[in-house]
């Protein structure tokens, strides 16, 4: 599988400073950057789809009674745009994360396993294609929710095709995220540079770190349910019995929790990054924030019960405890977080907008989550809007500005570019504003009765005004991803038209190893001309630049760029 | 043990599990949680063995690396035909016939490419 081995430091013709080019290359790649972008491209497009089909479902709830579409077609929609948010869209990107930038912050110049992790982005891209092309159907998509409890996905009471492509889709998408995951996992242990030690490792590997153990031991638990789910289809005998109705919920949920945390994680990771860098110091906490990480992945796996209470067949006292411990290592992490931003000197550019949203956004998903964590609340508010408000707060109002934080920050390290500052800023606020707007009103809806995945409601129900506002919400949330695709593509455009106006090597001042090299960053990633500087910390150019400024080391090494 | 952090960090994040399963067999749950927990920690401990042997076999930290000399040109073949064998639940398994020259295709191509000079 690989070729002789090389130092990562020494110039030759195949060490060339970019991989070559034609589409055929990129699809064949064995470049652990251009798999990380295929993957995170490809998520992010989807993720523009998923936004449309919510669009639509905010469309239809807009106001009472409405006929936008038609029942059988809102329960397609809020069942591809769960399982897309969630199969296709958050969890590979927050894997892509990992493949393009573990291997850069270890100090290596390739991923471990790169065919396989080639072959994982296929197998998600063409899962994600065999998913999607349910709504080509006669009796269209797949229509049971993101989980799709049996008896209701059996073939008796979801006969069509959709659902066969739905569960082929799923397994085959991820299929690819646990080898990708498996090999991320495999660099971050075992293809460290030297003076890189476990310890040195920046938070974002970390978390990739955390992540994908957590791939790796609750992934192939919906691989499980996903076979039963297929043979309850061939032979419905199966899902007569109980114990197969819950075991299928255990097997789903045993993946089903950990997951969040997968959409989460990396996304906490590059948060602490960019707080890091925005505050001019080191994270604040580090140590007891890798070990709150490595502790909140485990109990993770623990607590999937919790999602089951009302079935009144788990051991509800248990689940109830481990949800309520996860607190102890999320408040370490939120300590780290904030002890950072207090103690720092702060710069307000775009990455570090969206890092600071996301401390208190997501802090209403937590809080929230331990509301429904413990079962006497959970009992009210089960399959309620407040459900769906507590997840899109973790998932959106958090995950998703970890995400554009980490697409602000990187952006310039892999294309070399710089995005537009005042259409991030644009894109930000209207994306606050959406945010709040569009979910706040959904705990309301919850509690005042408003079940989840009902396709219209009455106009004496009451629930009028906050679904009108959650659907304004919606669609200043529309406007805002619009700017940042005017952003992209407006960078990219001015590239063509006045050429290329590179970004600096390290724009941010940041501290990680990827900040030392090129960008867009060499086929090797360093070269003789960006070579690997000393490890000494998980702060590595913060190191180098403290040594400068009392100057043990020459100042051009150490002050290129910097948050300005 | 100190000398192979990494074998530790996976090997006590499976006991770490195998912890809390021992507590939520305090409180009592059904068989098949055990199986399935249980199976995960003995997954993760299999997976911490294949680090710790990685471990022996080489550094822990690297100053030469084995690289991809060549691309992935069979990976496409085989996705498409483990794509295609998926659909075979679907639309029948007539697809295997679809599936299995694709299939042997990849493996082909990754046998000639892999003696072949490298394109990448």
């Amino acid at each position: 599988m690989t070729e002789a081995a090389t130092a990562p430091t020494t110039d030759s013709p195949d060490r060339r400073a970019v991989a070559s080019g034609g589409w055929l290359r990129w699809l064949t790649t064995t470049d652990h950057k251009r798999i990380g972008l295929l993957t995170m491209g490809t998520a992010l497009l989807l993720m523009l789809l998923m936004g449309l089909l919510a669009l639509l479902m905010r469309g239809q709830l807009a106001q009472p009674e409405e006929n936008l579409v038609a029942p059988g077609v809102y329960n397609q929609l809020f069942t591809m745009h769960g399982s897309g948010m969630i199969y296709l869209v958050m969890t590979p990107f927050a894997i892509g994360l990992g493949v393009y930038l573990v291997p850069l912050q270890v100090g290596a110049p390739a991923i471990a396993f790169p065919r396989a992790t080639l072959l994982g982005f296929w197998l998600y891209a063409l899962g994600a294609l065999v998913m999607l092309s349910g709504f080509a159907t006669s009796e269209g998509a797949h229509a049971d929710g993101w989980f799709s409890y049996p008896p209701m996905a059996d073939r008796q009471h979801s006969p069509g095709v959709g659902s066969d492509l739905w569960i082929v889709g799923v397994f085959l998408a991820t299929v690819g995220m646990i080898i990708a995951g498996w090999a991320v996992l495999w660099t971050a242990l075992r293809r460290r540079a030297a003076g890189m030690t476990m310890l040195r490792m920046p938070l974002f590997s970390w978390s990739m770190v955390a992540t994908c153990l957590m791939v790796m031991g609750a992934f192939p638990s919906l691989l499980a349910a996903l076979g039963l789910l297929a043979a309850g289809r061939a032979d419905p005998s199966i899902f007569a019995s109980n114990v197969w109705n819950i075991g299928y919920q255990h097997l789903f949920w045993f993946y089903g929790h950990p997951v969040v945390y997968v959409m989460f994680f990396p996304y906490l990771g590059a948060v602490a990054e960019v707080l890091a860098a925005f505050s001019g110091r080191r994270f604040f906490g580090y140590r007891g924030t890798v070990l709150s990480l490595l502790a909140f992945a485990a109990l993770s796996m623990s607590v999937w019960g919790h999602h089951m209470f009302t079935t009144g067949q788990v051991a509800n006292d248990y689940y109830s405890l481990t949800s309520l411990v996860l607190l102890v290592p999320a408040g370490v992490e939120y300590f780290g977080m904030v002890g950072t931003v207090l103690t720092g000197r702060l710069v307000f550019r775009v990455p570090m907008l969206f890092a600071l949203a996301f401390i208190p956004q997501f802090l209403i998903g937590g809080l929230t989550g331990i509301m429904v964590g413990t079962p006497v609340i959970d009992y009210h508010v089960t399959d309620s809007y407040f459900i769906v408000a507590h997840l899109h707060y973790v998932l959106f109002a958090g995950s998703a500005f970890g995400l554009f934080a980490a697409v602000y920050f990187w952006f310039p390290k892999v294309t070399g570019l710089m995005l537009s500052e005042r259409l991030g800023r644009i894109h930000f606020w209207l994306l606050v504003v959406g945010t709040n707007l569009t979910f706040l009103p959904m705990f309301g809806l919850g509690y005042v009765g408003m079940p989840r995945r009902v396709a219209s409601y009455a106009s004496f129900d009451g629930f009028g005004l906050l679904n009108l506002l959650a659907s304004c919400g919606a669609g200043v949330l529309a406007l805002g991803v619009t700017a940042f695709v005017v952003n992209v593509a407006w960078t990219f455009r001015k590239r063509t038209l006045r050429g290329p106006s590179p970004a600096p090597d390290d724009p941010w001042g940041a501290h990680a190893l990827e900040w030392a090299t090129s960008s867009p960053p060499p086929r090797l990633n360093f070269t003789p001309r960006h070579p690997l500087p000393p490890i000494t910390s998980n702060a590595p150019l913060l190191d180098l630049r403290q040594r400068a400024a009392s100057g043990a080391v020459p100042e051009g090494r150490a002050s290129e760029g910097g948050a300005s | 043990m100190t000398r192979h952090p990494a074998f530790v960090v996976v090997a006590a994040w499976g006991l770490f599990n195998g912890v809390l399963l021992a507590v939520l067999a305090v409180y009592g749950e059904s068989s098949l949680v055990y199986w399935l927990w249980g199976g995960v920690v003995a997954l993760l401990e299999l997976a911490a063995l294949a680090v710790l042997l990685s471990s022996l076999a080489g550094p822990e930290q690297h100053v030469g690396y084995r690289l991809p000399g060549r691309g992935g040109v069979a990976v496409l073949p085989a996705a498409v035909g483990l794509a295609v064998l998926g659909l075979g639940f679907v639309h029948g398994w007539w697809l295997l016939a679809v599936a299995v020259p694709l299939l042997g295709c990849a493996l082909l191509l990754g046998a000639v490419r892999g003696r072949g000079a490298g394109d990448e």
